[in-house]
């Protein structure tokens, strides 16, 4: 039996089998041999610089590098022998050269590459007799990595890194050559979204992460294989600490959802875990004050209440505010309380439109790079899904998929697209409409609705129609009104394409968007995707909350005030209400309001699951450990207090066998399925909708129209001003085209007042296209920026934007 | 702040064209721009990365290899004094230090009238009449102190 894509060898004597093209140093793995490496890592390719990996190859004249080396038919190979010895020996006695003797202060020391390797493979000895080279050991490359220039031994990873993975080329060699150093552009802080990898795959402690430096010794450090709860990636990550502290966040490479890698928010923003803002105790509010009140109580407390609120004014009169930040567990209890207990359909967790299910398949990271063509729609990568941002750059710079972008702003992954369409904002769906019509029996919808010209349109059909694989990427939060179902009836579209393959991820930045909606947090669903009649949105909840028919909401983990359109009026309205309980991890804007609180355990300290956006479930980790109540534990307490066949849940892998047997889609998910690289859960079905009609959009009398931008690195609740990420923070700024400013006498770098709604942000002038005349974009970069307060919660929102 | 003239535009564009990939062309580019400029400044580097896709970061590293590309203003002239074995043989050492005095700098500065800038400079290929210099693109070779002298006063 032949294979042509086998190609066989033999290391040291046992015969290998693997696929053509495959690196020596990896197919050694094969067989459990190991070769030394320092500058070789898996993602980032061969380069062959450190001389670590040398081997014998027979009938090769001198010793070859097994990083670069590919296997060839039927190739000895030696690791062992007496002159590879000898050469990793001078290797490794050559690297050492400088090397300071840092290792019993040093933060890698017990997990470094060069201490294993020397004592594995060195001679240990050495015949140097001069000084050492004496250079700087602490110098800042950004406020969060410090580089000890004694310890790098110029292997190179972390530049290639910048180049190759976030393809930023921020960190470089300078002075290549016997005086090299990692620099970056004059010395400027090394700032980008995703700088914290380079210091895991740095094989010594040059690279360090600035707050755990010298804080603890890394076998000293109780380590939980745990989730990032920032974004919809859910990006594998370690989360180490030691006496109940958090110590440092590092990758755990996982694949299937990361490739390895985490950004920035994730090592350098958990500090939130250990804030002064936390909401650690259960209160109730009586005249004015907050009295502290044991949780259970509390739980059960609000449980009366909320029923005793029914049984007055029917189920109608109370409500549920969810968040995408909650676990699939915590989020399934409470629509189990709202929904069964309490029989309402008031349930939401966001202030867009989104149904669940897809008419096509939904796709994960891989088919990203599988595909021909990634068609990304209303999405920024780089500032809601880090991690989705570098698997589309690798895509596009290493598997050679096409990408075609279609969105209402520029963002930074243009420069990598074969094509990127800018639709008015406002006129999503105008755009998808004319997109769909255009695939299915051409046209390329009215240019001076759409902002797009008749060229573009058919230019982007034409690389849909050939791209053979697409992957549609949609970030339904970006969609005004109603558009999310034109977009669904544009993937069905896509999917009759003949000879297609598609599919497509629903790019919600929220942490668990697609948890959410599977758990029945929608008005209009219940669990699984399964219709329910129709209650109240979260924006209607606020609007009868106003008028007085709703009585009661409980808020879990969400914070209106600040994040719903409306601004003051959200807050009026909840006002208003009876009863408002808040159960959340920190004090907020909205927490101020409540009768009732209710504490949140929150990331580092909750256990639960998470669905991803790829449609991918794992099981989040707890790190540390509270006295606190699981939040779970709460919701059940307020479902039993309720509910004459109480269910006692042990673990939180209860609530998940539960959500196993009652979920439509989550059969296969339980707490051995998931276990090492998660579970792919099954799609929910899809209700087909008849293809909407697009909404008109009003034109106001003056101003302009809003689009709120996202930010990676926003001054709220999770980083604050004393955030290791600070540096990130950007003051308010209003993005306004060159034909706009014109227009309104504006300059760059002028002070412009936005206002709408009887609310008014302040911001800085700057003229850039980014998005079509008619509009601006402001990026939401502090809590207090209030720019929430400016959207009217309808579809579009206009602002009047003054001079300042 | 820094700007390239229609000129040099047009040189840019004959010269990307000679290359398959745009990055080939980054040593012409900092050529021409220490051609005219005499050094090569941050934000030329971050203009030169501009037109060749680079970041300013990568053009730096590539420029910081080459001694002879210079980072900080230059002189009219600039002497680079080879060094390398058969020069100090020759006694480049002392003719190096007799240039150094003469112009009244250390190796590395650039005389007050901003007419002269010295540097120590590996290996020029002209071993065979070493010890030599080069003052901008001209070899002097077989150098002595009184022939440093004739060719020193004799630039304006
Ligand atoms: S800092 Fe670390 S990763 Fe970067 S070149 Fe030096 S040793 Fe390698
Ligand atoms: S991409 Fe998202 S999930 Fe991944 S590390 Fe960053 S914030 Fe966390
Ligand atoms: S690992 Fe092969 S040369 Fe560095």
């Amino acid at each position: 039996m032949s294979d042509d894509n086998q190609v066989n060898i033999t290391i040291n004597d046992q015969p290998v089998t693997v696929p053509k093209g495959t690196l020596l140093v990896d197919a050694a793995k094969e067989v459990g041999v190991e070769i030394p490496v320092f500058c070789y890592h898996e993602k980032l390719g061969p380069f062959g610089c450190c001389r670590m990996c040398l081997v014998e190859v027979e009938k090769m004249p001198k010793l070859t590098t097994a990083c670069t080396q590919t296997v060839m038919p039927d190739m000895v190979v030696r690791t062992e022998s007496p002159k590879v010895v000898k050469a990793q020996q001078g290797v490794l006695e050559f690297t050492l050269l400088n090397h300071p003797l840092d290792c019993p202060v040093c933060d890698k020391g017990g997990e470094c590459p060069l201490q294993d390797n020397t004592f594995k493979f060195g001679s240990g000895t050495t015949r140097m007799e001069f000084d050492r080279a004496d250079n700087d050991k602490v110098t800042p490359l950004s406020p969060v990595i410090t580089i000890d220039r004694e310890r790098c031994i110029a292997c190179q990873r972390c530049t290639r890194y910048s180049d190759i993975i976030e393809q930023e080329q921020a960190l470089v060699m300078l002075n290549r050559g016997f005086k090299n150093e990692v620099h970056t552009f004059c010395d400027e802080p090394y700032a980008t979204r995703y700088s914290g990898n380079v210091i895991d795959i740095c094989p010594v402690g040059a690279l360090t992460n600035t707050e755990f430096r010298f804080k603890a010794r890394s076998w000293n450090l109780d380590n939980a294989e745990t989730l990032c709860a920032h974004c919809g990636c859910n990006c594998n990550m370690t989360l180490g600490s030691r006496t109940n502290k958090l110590m440092r966040i590092q990758t755990r490479p996982n694949d299937l959802v990361d490739d390895g890698w985490i950004c920035d928010k994730a090592r350098f923003g958990y500090d939130f875990i250990e804030s002064e803002d936390r909401l650690l105790e259960a209160g109730t509010v009586v005249g004015g004050a907050r009295k502290k009140v044991n949780a259970l109580d509390a739980a059960v407390q609000v449980a009366d209440s909320l029923s005793k609120i029914v049984d007055e004014y029917g189920p109608e009169s109370v409500g549920f505010l969810g968040s995408a930040y909650g676990t699939n567990e915590e989020l399934y209890l409470y629509q189990k309380l709202f929904r069964s207990v309490l029989g309402t359909n008031n349930l939401d967790h966001k202030t867009y439109q989104d149904t669940p299910g897809l008419p096509i398949d939904h796709y994960d990271f891989l088919n990203v790079e599988t595909a021909n063509l990634v068609l990304l729609i209303g999405s920024d990568p780089a500032e809601e899904l880090p991690i989705l941002d570098l698997r589309i750059k690798k895509a596009v710079t290493r598997r050679g998929v096409k990408l075609a972008i279609l969105n209402d702003q520029k963002t930074a992954l243009d420069k990598f697209a074969e094509l990127s369409s800018t639709y008015n904002v406002g006129a999503d769906g105008a755009a998808l409409s004319a997109l769909a019509n255009g695939l299915a029996e051409g046209g390329a919808g009215d240019e001076s609705v759409t902002g797009i010209s008749a060229e573009q349109m058919k230019s982007l059909v034409e690389l849909i129609r050939s791209g053979k694989k697409v992957c549609v990427v949609y970030n339904p939060a970006s969609l005004t009104g109603n558009s999310i179902h034109m977009l669904k009836h544009l993937l069905s579209v896509i999917g009759k394409i003949p000879d297609i393959e598609c599919g497509a991820i629903p790019a919600a930045p929220s942490t668990n968007a697609v948890g959410a909606m599977d758990m029945g947090i929608l008005p209009d669903f219940s669990p699984g995707g399964t219709p329910a009649d129709k209650g109240l949105s979260a924006m209607e909840m606020i609007d009868k909350a106003e008028s007085g028919e709703l009585k009661a909401l409980l808020m879990y983990r969400s914070n209106p005030v600040v994040d719903f359109p409306g601004g003051k009026r959200v807050e009026a309205a909840l006002k208003n209400l009876n009863l408002l309980v808040v159960h959340d991890m920190m004090e907020t804007e909205t927490s101020q309001l409540a009768h009732i609180i209710l504490p949140s355990n929150g990331p580092g300290y909750d256990e639960g699951t998470t669905t991803n956006i790829g449609g991918r479930v794992q099981y989040r980790r707890r790190g540390l450990n509270t006295k606190n109540l699981p939040d779970w534990k709460i919701v059940s307490k307020m479902i039993n207090s309720l509910s004459e066949e109480p269910v006692e849940y042990i673990t939180s892998f209860n609530v998940t066998e539960e959500i196993s047997e009652k979920v439509p889609g989550y059969g296969e998910i339980n707490k051995k399925s998931i276990r090492k690289e998660g579970k792919t859960r099954e799609p929910v079905t899809s209700v087909n909708g008849s293809v909407p009609q697009v909404e008109k959009v009003n034109s106001a009398d003056q101003g302009l129209k809003l689009r709120v931008a996202t930010r990676l690195f926003t001054r709220d609740k999770i980083l604050s001003t004393s955030s290791p990420l600070a540096h990130h923070f950007l003051p308010s700024t209003v993005n306004v085209h060159a034909d706009d400013a014109a227009k309104l006498g504006f300059s760059e770098g002028d002070e412009a007042v936005l206002s709408a709604n009887g609310a008014e942000v302040r911001a800085k002038v700057e003229i850039s296209n980014r998005c079509n005349p008619g509009a601006v974009i402001v990026p939401m970069v502090a809590d207090d920026q209030g720019v929430q307060g400016l959207a009217g919660g309808g579809s579009v929102s206009w602002v009047e934007v003054k001079k300042g | 702040m820094f700007t390239f003239t229609p000129e040099d535009e047009k040189q840019i564009e004959k010269i990307v064209g000679k290359y398959p990939v745009k990055r080939s062309a980054l040593l012409p580019l900092l050529t021409l721009v220490q051609r005219r400029d005499g050094y090569i400044s941050p934000e030329a580097m971050k203009a030169i990365g501009g037109k060749l896709e680079l970041s300013p970061a990568y053009v730096q590293s590539v420029m910081s290899f080459y001694t002879m590309y210079h980072t900080h203003p230059t002189g009219k002239y600039i002497i680079l004094f080879c060094h390398n074995i058969s020069c100090q043989l020759n006694g480049a050492d002392d003719l190096l230090a007799y240039t150094s005095k003469k112009l009244g700098i250390d190796v590395g500065g650039t005389t007050k009238d901003k007419k002269f800038t010295l540097h120590r400079e590996e290996c020029l290929a002209a071993c065979s009449g070493g010890p030599m210099m080069r003052v901008n693109d001209v070899f002097h070779e077989n150098l002595t102190t009184a022939k440093i002298d004739k060719i020193l006063d004799s630039l304006a």
